[in-house]
């Protein structure tokens, strides 16, 4: 029944120097989260924005295409006097995957404001960057598809004895190579978005 | 000179001070736990990247060169000025077999920043390049195919309303194997957006 014991001297100044250690506990900040979440917030509020403009582009080129209708008011060696985009099969696929993709824009507002409101949620910013890179190849399927249409309307084809049909109908070529053109800055905005997405998931 | 004093009894603290050191070595080995998952299914996605890169390598070494060599002479007399028909006789063609190459050296240059992602599955520095230039890659090949397809569609079905005739009737072989090209190209704009997907999954964090 031999207990060890030790007498230990508590001097009577030490209050002080305890209360100047004590608060070490709570001072730990979460660094991570609240700085991360600024500048998500910030990329978030950027894609948004993003969206909007890629919105105006996508809806220019596709109405600009489908109002360029053309009816010349002279005769010519041409059998035909009229050129709308419903004459060219590429044109009319343009027209149709421009109005899809700003319904796809239209429709993936709610989650970009999602992303701004959580800048950490991974799900919203992953779905929206595998849609966005879908969307992308369809946006440069139609306008690279149109563009090389509207190249073969400028210059034609010896080769193949395909005529430049410019040179009669100027304003129509002059309508879908506005459209064409509107709908490459789509494509950039898109490009820019999926970066965006990229570089916002990505961890410390 | 009052001191205050007290008198601490110290009994038997030898499992006491076991189980702190205990406490220590399990969240070391805890630490060491949970990067293994993360890491585990990273580098899986990591390794299909790169086998998704050798593959569109293929693919798309395959489509340029098929659409270089689409060549054909007609033997016979037609109305037609032209009796021959080839990549070059097309600009949109010439741009096709020109960005598919550039796209196929591109790949051949990115072997080695996915056998660093392999390595290093939880590194964020080369899958971030990787998912930007694959971007910007996509959206070439993209333009190249679909350009090239367009073409192909004109020369299948012609346009009544511009007077452009279908060549593909009289030059078969020439269309048919331009269309396998165009195909090929396409099946690479898939394996891309897989490669970019692929590349977001891996960066996001948990």
């Amino acid at each position: 029944m031999k207990n060890e014991s030790t007498v230990i001297d508590v001097p009577a100044e030490s209050s002080s120097a305890m209360k100047g250690s004590a608060p070490l506990i709570g001072v730990a900040r979460d660094h991570t989260t609240s700085d991360s979440g600024g500048y998500k917030r910030g990329l978030s509020i950027f894609d948004f924005l993003l969206r909007l403009a890629a919105i105006i582009a996508a809806s220019v080129a596709a109405g600009t295409m489908f109002t360029s209708d053309e009816t010349l008011p002279f005769f010519t060696q041409f059998l035909q006097f009229e050129a709308g985009y419903d004459d060219l099969p590429t044109f009319q696929f343009f027209v149709i995957a421009m109005s899809m993709i700003s319904g796809y824009l239209l429709l993936s507002l709610p989650f970009s404001v999602v992303t701004i409101v959580r800048p950490l949620a991974t799900a919203p910013r992953l779905l929206l960057l595998v849609l966005d890179t879908a969307a992308m190849a369809f946006n440069m399927a139609a306008a690279s598809s149109a563009a090389a249409i509207g190249y073969l309307a400028h210059n034609g084809n010896q080769n193949t004895n395909w005529l430049p049909i410019c040179q009669q109908f100027g304003d129509f070529c002059q309508k879908t190579s506005g459209a064409v053109v509107s709908s490459f800055v789509s494509v950039v905005f898109f490009i820019m978005l999926v970066v965006l997405s990229g570089v916002a998931l990505k961890r410390h | 000179m009052a001191k205050e004093s007290t008198t601490i009894d110290i009994g038997e603290t030898s499992t006491v001070t076991k189980s702190t050191s205990h406490a220590l070595v399990d969240e070391k080995k805890k630490g060491f736990v949970t990067a293994a998952p993360g890491g585990g299914y990273k580098r899986g996605l990591t390794i299909f990247d790169f086998l998704l890169r050798l593959a569109a390598i293929g693919i798309t070494i395959g489509a340029s060169s098929v659409m270089f060599t689409a060549e054909e002479t007609l033997p016979f007399f037609t109305q037609f000025l032209q009796f021959q028909a080839g990549y070059d006789d097309f600009p949109t063609f010439q741009f096709f077999v020109i960005a598919i190459a550039i796209v196929a050296s591109y790949l051949v240059l990115s072997l080695p920043f996915s056998i660093v992602t392999i390595v290093r599955p939880l590194a964020v520095a080369p899958r971030l390049i990787l998912l930007i230039s694959d971007t910007v890659v996509l959206t070439l090949t993209t333009a190249a195919a679909a350009a090239a397809a367009s073409i192909v569609y004109l020369a299948h079905n012609g346009n009544a309303n511009t007077n452009w005739l279908p060549i593909c009737q009289q030059f078969g072989d020439f269309c048919q194997t331009a269309s396998t090209a165009v195909v090929a190209a396409s099946i690479s704009v898939v394996f891309f957006i897989l490669l970019i997907v692929i590349s977001a999954i891996v960066l996001k964090r948990h």
